[in-house]
């Protein structure tokens, strides 16, 4: 299907922002927000984002993908995904005027996009459903036994680690001193309501608990897309294994969940960038059935 | 001085493979001192600089300047993937950003540039009559060196991901002459822009017009590094005037995070002042 690109300015507060519309000539009711993620502005890693908004136009859905306050080449000061309400509801505002054929909208977040989505979803009752790629549930304890579980457990049993290490290319005195800081660190108890990274830009105490309430709040059909090589994804599914409310949210039928096999975090080749984007369509054209 | 207010207008250029995405700033109510014409870096480094261009290119608009930001062919938000764009292509776009912002503008017209944008600005203009000025960050000042560092990219994730490294810088230069595409870091590589960039020797087209070279490093001082030094010491003894300096920061086009150098944009902008 044919589509435009249109160039739009913005505001939120006292700033302005920049986005982009994609439209089809006869765009689905449904239309995507995609919202920006980690260190990146509204293109995505190697144009991630760019090339998803072409490719649902070209199956007849409308998007958007703009910069929030302080990302590219919008004003403001640097901000971080806990902080960016005010910008999403100003950015669906903005793509509901300039495509008004779209009457509901699907949130697309990768990474902490995707925690800030959970955020937001459940105040806006635009907002029917939940596009979430490896969401950002990172803590320096749910890390590290991330890193037992599936790097030194995986490793011992591979032969190449053992090849490795008996001749000399792996030091093994660095190896145990990995492992049992990593061992420390995770069997250290943290409550939830505290549990945050290392980095406060990288989320402030509690985030994953209010991520989690949003989840709750929220009445919409949600697909989790996770990558199958991905130390973030992995946080998120030990997590939803880990903690109970977790699990059974996410065992609701509302939500489903899917994974790319050996894809890493972004997503980084045209092979698991065409997978996410397929999925993306099809969860969308399947639109309520699951409810 | 007080900063004038300034527009910001993104819009859909058109270009020989498609739409180029680009930003115009400029002055509200008075006419621009000049036109600045920015051209931007290869792949990832393009999005970890965006908002350090865009902090220069408001702060440009502020001081009076209109500045006109273009995604390349492949770039951004331009049309077209990554692979289908060549150097070519990219001097084309730059001659198109050019001729549009010329006829926008008054005043005189400068090209900045960062990384191999830096270079491409260069290119630009000595094929071009009538830049004033060349202000360049970081530039990339051979192009062969960076192709291979571009290409470590590659090995260095294969590594991550615990393969064995199929291959060496080597082997990967052999399989673009032979015409195949490479996959790095989620960018198609085609085998004319791996050519055309290969070539990209700064120290064999002097610069046509007075140049602001700055670079990001440890430690401030007057001159730049000295991998750069000896092209614009090259550069000088073939009659150009160019002014050297490096602020002290990180380099914002490779950080893990976004990052910002102000010092880097007090320093441009002071530089721009004093030459016009």
């Amino acid at each position: 299907m044919k589509y435009t690109e249109q160039a739009i300015v913005f505001n939120c507060a006292d700033c302005r922002l920049i986005g982009i519309a994609t439209q089809p000539e006869t765009p689905a009711e449904t239309g995507v927000l995609i919202v920006v993620g980690g260190p990146q502005y509204r293109a995505g890693s190697h144009r991630q984002f760019t090339l998803l908004a072409r490719q649902l136009a070209g199956q007849g859905v409308a998007s958007m993908r703009f910069d929030y306050r302080g990302m590219g080449d919008s004003e403001g000061d640097m901000r971080n995904f806990e902080a960016i309400d005010a910008d999403i509801r100003a950015a669906i505002d903005t793509f509901l005027k300039h495509a008004p054929e779209v009457r509901r909208i699907a949130i697309w977040g990768l990474c902490d996009a995707a925690s800030a989505a959970l955020y937001y979803a459940h105040t806006d009752t635009r907002v029917s459903r939940l596009i979430l790629l490896n969401p950002w549930v990172h803590t320096e304890a749910g890390a590290s036994r991330v890193r037992l579980k599936y790097y030194y457990l995986s490793r011992l049993m591979q032969r190449s680690f053992w090849t490795k290490i008996l001749s000399g290319k792996i030091e093994l005195s660095k190896s145990v001193g990995d492992l049992s800081k990593s061992a420390r660190s995770a069997a250290k108890g943290e409550s939830s309501t505290a549990a945050a990274p290392s980095d406060p830009r990288h989320g402030s105490p509690g985030y994953i608990e209010r991520m989690l309430d949003g989840l709750k709040r929220f009445q919409g059909e949600i697909l989790f897309i996770l990558s199958g090589n991905d130390l973030t994804a992995q946080e998120f599914v030990a997590l939803t294994q880990r903690d109970k409310r977790w699990k059974k949210l996410c065992h609701s039928p509302r939500i489903s969940s899917e994974t790319v096999k050996k894809a890493n975090h972004t997503f980084s080749s045209q092979t698991w960038r065409g997978q996410v984007e397929t999925r993306t369509v099809q969860w969308l054209a399947s639109s309520g059935k699951s409810i | 001085m007080l900063q004038a207010g300034f527009e910001m207008e993104p819009f859909f250029l058109s270009g020989e493979r498609g739409a180029l995405f680009c930003v115009h700033l400029y002055p509200s109510h008075i006419a621009p001192k000049g036109g600045i014409l920015y051209l931007h870096p290869f792949a990832e480094e393009m999005h970890k600089s965006r908002r350090m261009a865009a902090l220069q290119a408001r702060r440009f608009a502020a001081e009076g300047y209109a500045v006109l930001q273009v995604d390349l062919t492949g770039c951004g938000d331009s049309a077209c993937d990554f692979g289908d764009a060549t150097w070519e292509t990219w001097l084309a776009d730059a001659r198109r950003a050019f001729a549009w912002l010329s006829a926008k503008a008054t005043g005189p017209i400068i090209l900045w540039g960062l990384r191999t944008g830096a270079s491409l600005a260069v290119e630009l203009a000595s094929a071009l009559p009538g830049i004033k000025r060349l202000i360049l960050w970081q530039p990339v000042v051979n192009g062969e060196q960076y192709l291979n560092q571009f290409l470590r990219i590659k090995l260095a994730s294969e590594m991550l991901s615990g393969n064995q490294a199929q291959s060496g810088t080597k082997d990967l230069r052999a399989k673009l002459e032979a015409g195949e595409n490479i996959e790095v870091g989620g960018y198609m590589l085609g085998g004319a822009m791996a050519r055309d960039l290969a070539r990209v020797k700064l120290a064999d087209i002097p610069s046509p017009c007075p140049v602001e070279w700055l670079e990001v490093g440890a430690e401030e001082g007057e001159s730049a590094s000295p991998a750069s030094q000896r092209i614009v010491d090259a550069w000088r003894a073939a009659g150009v005037t160019v002014h050297t300096r490096t602020l002290s920061g990180e380099p914002f086009w490779v950080t893990q995070e976004i990052t910002e150098c102000p010092s880097l944009i007090e320093a441009t902008t002071e530089a721009i002042s004093r030459s016009i």
